[in-house]
């Protein structure tokens, strides 16, 4: 039986490299895929403490993870494709209309 | 005869029956207001002068019903009603009224809507209503060509309604409403040109001086509900004896009535004197509440001291009087409705309606009488040098005026109250006369560049003559004369316990006014109606008024010159002799004075009736005024055509006509250094601290802010998580260290 920190320190090296994609990426795409690199850390998380307590819960919680991570991501992807659409570009650098 | 007697003994309307329609005395004018006020303007002038009139004329009729049913005696019964504050069998005689029902309460404070007419209050009503619709009557054709008609005419009645509700109020706080009510009325109409600034600025001083007056009559009325409050909780059963009333009684009435009712304040006076034996006289300090450690007799004395700054602010006395020759900026016939026939004479109706209070305290009635002589004297200085015929006029009022508070300081209200009443007619006559000469010569005013109209103007001269001689008293057979000197006989007379010095001041400087009166009222009759034309007239011949302008000054001639058969005396007194009609007619409001000042001994009354060597010697007097004046006039100046004035005449000329530099000693006293604290005050704290330092720093402050952060927003959403990632970081590592520590 593998021990939960092994599980727990995957899920911490695999959230940091989601959140410094997110946050150094200039890729839209590439961004999308860092979130849900993150989203599957938490869900690492949630499971293998699921499997520790024996308690239901956290399988529901993963489960809706991935259910909000899917609907993100086909919104997410629209949004890409129209921004693309308008700019010809998908650089998150170019994309400063909340300044607005 | 006795038919005749019968006929004006017999109300038309029972008293009881008529009773609750005394609200449509106040009722009609005010409707009158509205209708005038609002739809006005879509009226046109024959209607509006309709519904003006007619609402007055209405009042009229009413009032001489309430009036007539005050002396209703069906069955040789006088009209009588019960007292709230005494036992059953004491009773209100001559007097009508009708209580509304409460107005407001607050704790065991309680005002109700008592409307109360008795012979005092009625007289003032026919005075009111009468020559009010004689005044509306001239209004119509001396308003005439003025376009702003329809707010003159709802102004005068609304004016009308308010001082009705004055002088038929029951309690002083419904007095106070009629009371601010005339004050409004008064600058609405003093300014009723507003589009002139000077008018304008008139109206405003009026207003803001009657506010002086009108504020100390609050406090007076504040500290007479606390005394009436300590009255009740101190005096015991035998200070009521006194006031033929029981205690319990009492406190029911204040409970039903509220503690301000002229009735309930009656009954206080009566129980107060000393040597009733009861708990509580003039002499003990009240035990609790605000007042306590006072003694009844010394806040009596204050409370009066301040309704005489309050009366002092609406009759035009010492030192409040500078606003009432300034009002003559307003229409003639508001001059001669409210600046003389009615609402400067209100101070004299509020202390004939508390004079059983009044001669409680002899240091305010000295204060009174002694105000009123210096006030009258010394407006009847600076009218002799006045060359404005309405503002000869103006400080004429003021001089009558001062005369009725010296008869109200004396204790001998009869009388001042009747010189009112004459005042009300003659110079409602004068005022309305020089309107008519205004009218007829292009609004000139200056009566050196009048003169000979008698011939031009024949009714307007006519009257004229007949209300100059009822006020200078100069043939003898006129009321003012008679008025005027009841006054001086009783303020001969009577003597105030310990302040007897005052009596003999008193009569006289009142002797001096009586010449004085003589003099300038002679002055400016000569000067307008005889002798050549001027040859600065503005028109060759002047023209006689309209009849609508006529008839009210031959109906007011006549009433001044009839009125004075109140004074002779006529009827039996009950201790023998006779006594003037007027007092014997004023008797039952003015019964419990007298008793409070037999008790009281605070005043000695004299009843005596004048011999006719009284008469004879106030006739010299006057007759001394008058012809120093036609000599003057007539003889002295004519001859002098031409040649220079000495010097000291001319100073004292200038003097007087700058009326002895009062407004200007004002300004210098107060109204500079109020100016200048306002001026500091806009300066350091609203320019300074308000407007640059809290309002513009505040706007600044957020500036400057907002600039700042303004950087931290550049619509990077990495940027935007990054900062979200640290926080969420040092959240964690604070969360971290608190588990490990």
């Amino acid at each position: 039986m593998v021990p939960i920190t092994y599980y727990l320190l995957l899920a911490a090296a695999l959230f940091c490299m989601g959140m410094f994609g997110v946050l150094v990426r200039t890729n839209a795409l590439v961004v999308f895929m860092c979130v849900e690199l993150m989203l599957n850390a938490v869900n690492l998380t949630f499971l293998a403490f699921a499997r520790m307590h024996g308690d239901g819960m956290g399988h529901v919680s993963a489960f809706f993870v991935i259910a909000v991570a899917a609907a993100e991501a086909a919104i997410g992807l629209a949004i890409v494709i129209a921004v693309f659409r308008s700019r010809g570009s998908v650089n998150v650098d170019d994309i400063r209309t909340m300044k607005h | 005869m006795d038919g005749i007697v019968e006929f004006f003994r017999t109300a038309p309307i029972p008293p009881d029956v008529f009773a609750p329609s005394l609200g449509l005395i106040i009722l009609l004018p005010l409707l009158g207001a509205f209708v005038c006020g609002v739809f006005g303007k879509w009226l046109g002038r024959a209607n509006v002068h309709l519904v003006a009139c007619s609402a007055i004329a209405g009042a009229f009729v009413l009032s001489v019903l309430a009036f007539w049913a005050t002396s209703d005696a069906a069955g040789g019964r006088v009209v009588s009603m019960a007292n709230p504050f005494g036992l059953e069998r004491d009773v209100i005689r001559y007097a009508i009224a009708h209580d509304y029902g409460t107005w407001f309460a607050a704790g065991d404070f309680r005002v109700n809507f008592g409307l109360l007419v008795d012979h005092l209050s009625g007289i003032l009503l026919l005075i009111i209503t009468g020559v009010g619709f004689l005044i509306h009557l001239y209004s119509t054709s001396y308003m005439e060509h003025d376009d702003g008609y329809w707010r003159f005419f709802a102004y005068l009645n609304l004016f009308v309604a308010a001082m009705l509700t004055l002088v038929m109020a029951d309690n002083l706080v419904l007095l106070f409403v009629g009371w601010e009510g005339v004050g409004m009325a008064s600058y609405l109409l003093i300014g009723f040109w507003y589009t002139d600034s000077a008018k304008a600025w008139a109206g405003r001083k009026a207003f803001v001086t009657n506010r002086i007056g009108d504020f100390a009559f609050l406090i007076a009325t504040f500290l007479l509900i606390l005394t009436v409050g300590a009255f009740n909780r101190q005096a015991d059963a035998r200070d009521f004896n006194a006031a033929s009333s029981s205690r319990a009684r009492y406190a029911q009435g204040i409970e039903q009535k509220g503690p301000v009712t002229f009735k309930g304040l009656e009954k206080m006076a009566l129980a107060l004197p000393e040597g009733t034996g009861g708990a509580v006289s003039l002499a003990t300090p009240i035990e609790a509440g605000p007042l306590s450690g006072y003694t009844f007799g010394g806040v009596m004395t204050a409370i009066m001291l301040l309704f005489l700054l309050g009366a002092a602010g609406k009759s035009a006395q010492l030192p409040l009087y500078v606003w009432l020759p300034d009002a003559m900026a307003g229409p003639t016939p508001v001059s001669a409705l409210i600046h003389a026939a009615t609402m400067v004479t209100a101070g004299v109706y509020l202390f004939c309606r508390m004079s059983s209070l009044l001669v409680l305290s002899p240091t305010a009635m000295a204060t009174i009488a002694i105000v009123g002589a210096l006030t009258s004297l010394l407006a009847a200085l600076i009218a002799f040098a006045q060359d404005d015929i309405k503002k000869v006029l103006a400080y004429s009022t003021v001089s009558q005026l001062g005369i009725m508070f010296m008869g109200v300081g004396m204790g001998v209200f009869w009388a001042a109250e009747m010189h009112l009443m004459t005042h009300a007619f003659f110079k409602a006559c004068l005022f309305l006369g020089a309107g008519s000469v205004m009218h007829g010569n292009a609004d000139e005013t200056d009566i050196k560049k009048l003169g000979g109209l008698w011939k031009e103007m024949p009714w307007t001269h006519g009257t004229f003559l007949v209300a100059t001689l009822a006020i200078t008293g100069i043939f003898p057979i006129m009321s003012g004369f008679f008025s005027k000197d009841a006054i001086f006989h009783g303020v001969h007379h009577n003597h105030l316990h310990g302040l007897e010095w005052v009596s003999t001041f008193v009569y006289v400087m009142g002797l001096l006014i009586t010449a004085s009166t003589a003099f300038y009222m002679s002055r400016v009759y000569l000067l307008t109606f005889t002798g050549p034309r001027s040859k600065e007239a503005k028109v060759p011949h002047a023209h006689e008024s309209a009849w609508h302008m006529t008839l009210p000054l031959v109906v007011l001639a006549f009433l001044s010159f009839v009125t004075f058969a109140y004074a002779l005396p006529l009827m039996p007194r009950t201790g023998g002799g006779m006594q003037p009609v007027f007092e014997n007619f004023l008797s039952p409001v003015l019964r419990p004075a007298e008793a409070v000042a037999r008790a009281a001994e605070t005043v000695k009354l004299d009843t005596s009736t004048p011999a006719i060597t009284d008469y004879l010697f106030a006739w010299l007097v006057a007759l001394s005024g008058g012809a120093a004046a036609a000599f003057a006039y007539l003889k002295y100046f004519p001859s002098r055509a031409g040649q220079p004035v000495p010097a000291f005449a001319r100073a004292v000329r200038r003097t007087a006509q700058n009326k002895f530099y009062v407004d200007e000693l004002y300004e210098f006293i107060l109204i500079r250094p109020v100016k200048f604290v306002a001026f500091i005050l806009f300066r350091v704290v609203d320019a300074l601290v308000i407007d640059t330092v809290l309002v513009r720093g505040t706007a600044y402050v957020t500036e400057k802010v907002g600039l700042g952060l303004r950087r931290l927003q550049t619509g990077d959403a990495q940027a935007y998580a990054a900062i979200m990632a640290l926080a969420i970081l040092g959240g964690a590592v604070y969360a971290l260290l608190q588990v490990l520590s």
